[in-house]
């Protein structure tokens, strides 16, 4: 007796809705960033979710490498082979940079192309996203 | 982290900044005060703004695990209105009834200039809020497009 497989859509469909909810973090930080402008001493955050989404792929061996056998996943793998992650996008807070008298590190110029660009690319995947779940419904009807 | 949560962090936003024209523009209504309650002239006042603790957010999205709050991620408040400590301009008129006995008046330490500069740098601020949320509607909309289409 095997359990009841939840349903599925298919990695492409957890792909692009990690990325929407990375998305949703970046906005959420960014508009942080942008509310906190005119803050002395604040620190800008970051959400490197776009390293986060690449790292729930997992990555293949590298064929033409010799593997060096580990006993636990802590130890150095040499052929770049490496297990999914499972999504997991943290702001950070950026505390590198420092460009105003007032000791705020806070572009907003920056964050607003960033905001604009983060825009864009959640309306691209939920637009693919869209896509895919058409392709699915076509499948499903039949009627092609 | 909840759907709305990036518009309410830039609400704080627009509500900060509103302030602080408000502020600003008692700042410019009162260039003149020579005659307060407390006495003396008017003092320019400033807004001082600080990184809202974000306790909604963090016990939110941290109750299960904990480690999660404190990523301050939860907008700008005004901390508080505090009176500029720079010294009162004194303008020779002994007339004015709020002279002194050696015939100077003590004027606020308002620079109406200096005052427009803050209020263009508060509007634009909060013009970059409001921007924000458009985006972020932009985004709400776009993930609510998958259920119409």
């Amino acid at each position: 007796m095997s359990d009841i497989q939840a349903l599925n859509f298919g990695s492409t469909v957890g792909v692009l809705s990690d990325a929407m909810s990375g998305a949703g973090t970046e906005q959420t930080v960014l508009a942080n960033n942008i509310a906190n402008a005119n803050t002395p001493n604040f620190r800008r955050s970051d959400v490197s979710f776009k390293e986060a989404l690449a790292a729930t792929q997992a990555t293949p061996p590298d064929p033409t490498e010799l593997t060096l056998a580990t006993d636990s996943d802590r130890q150095m793998s040499i052929n770049g082979a490496q297990a999914p992650q499972p999504f997991d996008a943290q702001p950070q807070v950026d505390q590198t940079t420092q460009m105003r008298a007032d000791k705020s590190n806070v572009d907003v110029d920056q964050e607003m192309a960033q905001l604009s660009i983060n825009s864009g690319y959640s309306q691209t995947m939920s637009q693919l996203l869209q896509v895919q779940f058409m392709r699915m419904r076509e499948v499903i009807s039949g009627n092609l | 982290m909840g759907f709305y949560s990036s518009i309410e962090i830039s609400a704080s936003g627009l509500s900060a900044e509103r302030l602080q024209m408000d502020v600003i523009a008692n700042n410019i209504a009162n260039v003149n005060t020579t005659h307060t309650p407390q006495g003396g002239a008017f003092k320019r006042q400033l807004v001082v703004f600080g990184e809202k603790p974000d306790t909604a957010v963090g016990q939110a999205e941290g109750s299960l695990d904990g480690d999660q709050a404190g990523n301050g991620e939860a907008g700008v408040q005004a901390i508080g209105v505090v009176n500029d400590p720079s010294p009162d301009k004194l303008v020779f008129d002994p007339s004015n009834p709020d002279a002194d006995a050696r015939g100077y008046v003590h004027m606020p330490n308002i620079e109406v200039v200096k005052e427009m500069v803050d209020m263009m740098a508060a509007s634009r601020a909060y013009e970059a809020n409001v921007t924000a949320i458009q985006e972020a509607r932009n985004m709400g909309n776009a993930a609510l497009g998958l259920l119409r289409s």
